[in-house]
């Protein structure tokens, strides 16, 4: 049993200059699973960028044509309730992601690690088990390839004629979607429950977003009222997404100091073999 | 009856040099036909010196608007970037650096581009690797290339990986280098037994569109434009390639040109120091030819253009040239709707 670290708030902007990317298959991921990580560290000076491999055709309700468009929306939306400086979207076919070449999505993240210059990266947790989505732990694996191999010199060589260099990925934070995962790592992020909320509730395709406001569209038809959902639909959902969407991150929270917590198996820098050489030469080198 | 006559006007064009002359009673041999006259034949055989096992395919397909590119005064293409995209390092070399030799010179920047790791000629993979690597830099310098990109994939095994990969690997570098012109295997050659050639054609022939679209917006983001790629020169791989050919080049000026790219290959191929062994050969016997010099380099040089590029000399004097390569070509597309504009504006009346 690994004891876990705890990640507070920090003041000021100690990540300044800092570039993270957030990688999840669907839209309402990584709002759910890391959303107030995401908010903490662009508040703590990063810039943060989100990446959907999915096209998330199997989810809303309506044509696929239209759950492609409504999730590409709500997608954009809920990237900047988070305060993410850019999205990216992959568009692979929802739950098909089986069937695409791993080298080729791969390659796709290696050159997105590479452009922007990611430091850190958040995503599925590759070793994550009983992951009944194919399309979360292709997307995890891939990443957990692509962190290393964007560092590397000859990897994907032809990037660096258009100027994108190697650029390994120093510090991963790999979230689960099932109970019972291995975890390291527990971020408070209390103070940005709201922006967790604010980005959930874009979710309608999928994700509980809108559950609010037809809650309560539900209750007046049958001339009933929740005072929890107030008098507007986006109070509603908020409201909602509060009170009943949240429960698992307050349970993380318990016999902690704060109300609300994230988990995550949590991958630092590498030690620096080189420095620790450097160490015993000065420790022990005699004069010959 | 029309194949008849397309061989016996073959055989009416111009000098031979002496080397091919002693062969081509062999060739003309081999050109004898069962095909009843009542039938058109669909594929010409060409006429070979079977002095190389690569060099021009057994058969030709040409079309009837059949064109031949000629030299080109000045530097017309200045500001236009090719890549040549080869399976193997002597692919390009052996089937159409004439041409590739003769646009860089009108004006071109040139890329060399190889996908195998070629590791299958070499004494051992690891040698050949590390040769092939050389051989592809030093064939592209002799190309007059800018650069020489390999990409490695495993010789003779491309069929096993994913051909999106590989594709998505050519759209970005055709965007980022600005490719206007590409050089490649045809993706539909027939009969063709290496893999590698089938699958590095298919994977060009889809980013030479592609890399003009949408596909990968990443790109554009990390300041990558669309690629304008407007010409496609696709080339046959002989002997049993067999493609349409609709586009004949005269590289009778770049034919030196083509025999150095040719000997820069010293680990694959029929050419790199062949001539030197030949010297040699011919020395154990007490005999020389006095065409191979006195030295390795023009052994080499000469060996390659006297005997192993002779077929492009058959080939080009079937169309009055000295040397030719063929291709399947693809020019710009049609601007369609200037001319349904142009046309309606003929047709419109007044409101």
């Amino acid at each position: 049993m690994r004891e876990a670290t705890i990640e507070r708030d920090r003041s000021g902007q100690p990540h300044a200059g800092k570039v993270f990317a957030a990688v999840h298959a669907h839209l309402s991921d990584v709002p759910y699973f890391a959303g107030g990580l995401c908010a903490k560290l662009i508040a703590e000076g990063y810039t943060g960028y989100l990446i959907r491999t999915t096209n998330d055709e199997t989810s809303g309700g309506q044509s696929s044509a239209q759950n492609i468009l409504s999730s590409e929306t709500e997608h954009a939306a809920m990237a900047k309730a988070l305060g993410f400086k850019d999205v990216f979207e992959l568009y692979y076919c929802s739950h098909r992601m089986n069937e695409i070449s791993p080298v080729e999505l791969r390659g796709r993240l290696v050159f997105l690690f590479r452009a922007l210059k990611a430091d850190t990266v958040l995503s599925f947790n590759p070793s994550s088990e009983g992951e009944p989505d194919s399309d979360r732990w292709i997307t995890g694996r891939a990443v957990e390839e692509a962190c290393w191999t964007a560092g590397l010199s000859n990897d994907f060589h032809e990037h660096f004629e258009a100027g994108i260099l190697p650029h390994a990925v120093r510090e991963r934070y790999w979230f689960h979607a099932r109970p019972g995962q291995a975890f390291n790592h527990i971020v408070d992020i209390s103070g940005y429950i709201g922006a967790k909320i604010d980005a959930i509730v874009e979710c309608r395709s999928q994700g509980n977003g809108n559950a609010g406001s037809l809650l309560r569209a539900r209750l007046a038809k049958d001339g009933r009222r929740l005072p929890l959902l107030g008098e507007d639909d986006r109070t509603a959902d908020r409201a909602y997404a509060r009170e009943f969407l949240l429960e698992e991150f307050r349970a993380y929270a318990r016999g902690h100091d704060f109300e609300y917590a994230e988990r995550f198996d949590y991958i630092g820098p590498p030690e620096d073999d080189g420095a620790k050489v450097e160490d015993y030469i000065a420790r022990n080198a005699v004069r010959i | 009856m029309r194949r008849r006559r397309f061989l016996a006007g073959a055989a009416a064009l111009g000098s031979v040099p002496a080397l091919a002359q002693s062969n081509r009673k062999a060739g003309a041999a081999a050109q004898h036909s069962d095909l009843p006259a009542r039938f058109a034949p669909c594929a010409y055989a060409t006429t070979k010196t079977g002095y190389s096992p690569f060099t021009i395919p057994d058969y030709y397909t040409f079309a009837s608007d059949l064109i031949i590119e000629r030299n080109a005064p000045g530097k017309p293409h200045a500001g236009k970037v090719l890549a040549a995209v080869q399976a193997h390092v002597d692919d390009v070399p052996l089937f159409c650096s004439g041409t590739v030799a003769k646009l860089i010179d009108e004006g071109y920047t040139g890329y060399l581009i190889r996908v195998s790791n070629d590791e299958a000629s070499g004494a051992t993979p690891g040698h050949g690797v590390a040769e092939n690597e050389l051989d592809n830099r030093n064939a592209a310098k002799q190309l007059g290339c800018s650069k020489a990109f390999s990409f490695y994939y495993r010789n003779h095994r491309m069929d096993d990986g994913a051909i999106i990969e590989l594709r998505a690997r050519l759209i970005f570098l055709f965007r980022a280098l600005r490719v206007n012109t590409v050089f490649t295997m045809d993706p539909y050659n027939h009969y063709d037994e290496n893999p590698d050639h089938v699958v590095v054609g298919k994977a060009v022939e889809g980013a030479n569109w592609m890399s003009g679209g949408r596909d990968y917006p990443e790109h554009f983001k990390a300041g990558l434009k669309p690629a304008s790629i407007r010409e496609k020169y696709y080339y046959a791989r002989s002997p049993q390639g067999h493609n349409l050919v609709n586009r004949i080049v005269d590289v009778s000026s770049y034919i030196d040109a083509k025999a150095r790219v040719n000997v820069a290959n010293q680990n694959k191929g029929p050419a790199g120091g062949a001539g030197i062994r030949l010297r040699e050969y011919l020395r154990r016997q007490g005999k020389k030819l006095p065409l191979l010099g006195g030295d390795d380099e023009t052994a080499n040089f000469q060996y390659v253009k006297q005997f192993l590029l002779e077929d492009f000399h058959l080939l080009g004097q079937q169309f009055g040239v000295q040397y030719a390569e063929a291709f399947r070509y693809i020019g710009p597309e049609s601007p369609y709707e200037d001319r349904i504009r142009r046309a309606a504006l003929e047709k419109a009346v007044a409101i």
